[in-house]
């Protein structure tokens, strides 16, 4: 029962604060709204069972990405107010277009969820929450993807500094 | 609670974001946007490990799904901060060199 009352609490907060991201017209504010956001969706994931993603949402939006994007805003002392909704032709049809491939997914997803059956008895196939079992899975099975990932932040280190560079 | 709960939130914050991407002109709400969507499908991700699969796999992907969005994150603010020191705004509007 708490867990039900947990999740309209989380998803209603989330939504919310999603839609204070794209209405502020201070950035900062919707750097805020994106950090509720985030917290509301790390909570999410702490109803859905996963901890170690949660925890990892909180680290890395929250400790890491939004303190950038802070960063970036404060770095460049922005005094301009953005200007919130521009109506042009272009952005009424792709607005459109959009709708339309929206709820195309949403009726696909019900679609495939309609044919593959559903795991009913959620206690049975508790997700897999101890970090050990992650990590060998993560260092294991999917080396590749790791290497491969390092490889990328490697990249875009590099790369972010080179297009700062005057 | 069943999955479409969680997949309906999912879908809602994806299109929240995919909407502020059109609308907004400033940048940095721009790469706002695309952080929600892929935040959206992180959670739906999540929700379909947990619903349908079962196993690891869904977080494993999720982890490299964030890892990838804070290398985005990265480089899209390593541009934006050139583009303002370049142009002197941060409004994707008057950022029109290609429009001759």
């Amino acid at each position: 029962m708490i867990e039900h009352i947990l999740f309209w609490l989380l998803a209603f907060l989330l939504i919310m604060s999603a839609l204070g991201v794209i209405v502020m017209t201070s950035t900062v504010n919707s750097v805020m709204c994106l950090l509720v956001a985030m917290l509301a969706l790390a909570g999410l994931y702490v109803i859905l069972g996963t901890h170690v993603v949660a925890l990892f949402q909180i680290i890395i939006y929250v400790g890491a990405v939004l303190v950038l994007f802070l960063f970036v805003i404060m770095l460049l002392n922005l005094k301009e107010r953005a200007q919130i909704l521009t109506l042009r032709p272009f952005t009424c049809g792709a607005g459109i277009c959009i709708l339309g491939l929206v709820s195309l997914i949403a009726w696909l997803f019900r679609y495939a969820a309609t044919n593959i059956p559903l795991i009913q008895d959620t206690l049975a196939v508790t997700p897999v929450q101890n970090i050990q079992e992650l990590a060998l899975e993560l260092f294991g099975k999917h080396l590749l993807v790791f290497e491969l990932t390092s490889v990328l932040l490697l990249v875009a280190a590099v790369g972010a500094v080179l297009i700062t560079k005057k | 609670m069943g999955m479409y709960h969680f997949l309906s939130v999912g879908i809602i914050l994806f299109s929240i974001g995919l909407v502020g991407f059109l609308i907004r002109n400033n940048v940095i709400v721009l790469l706002l946007s695309v952080e929600l969507m892929l935040n959206a499908v992180n959670l739906i991700f999540v929700v379909f490990s947990r619903y349908l699969h079962g196993g690891s796999a869904g977080q494993i992907y999720v982890f490299i799904i964030m890892t990838i969005a804070a290398a985005e994150v990265a480089v899209g603010l390593a541009i934006i901060v050139s583009l303002y020191r370049r142009f002197k705004t941060l409004d994707a509007q008057k950022i029109n060199l290609l429009k001759g």
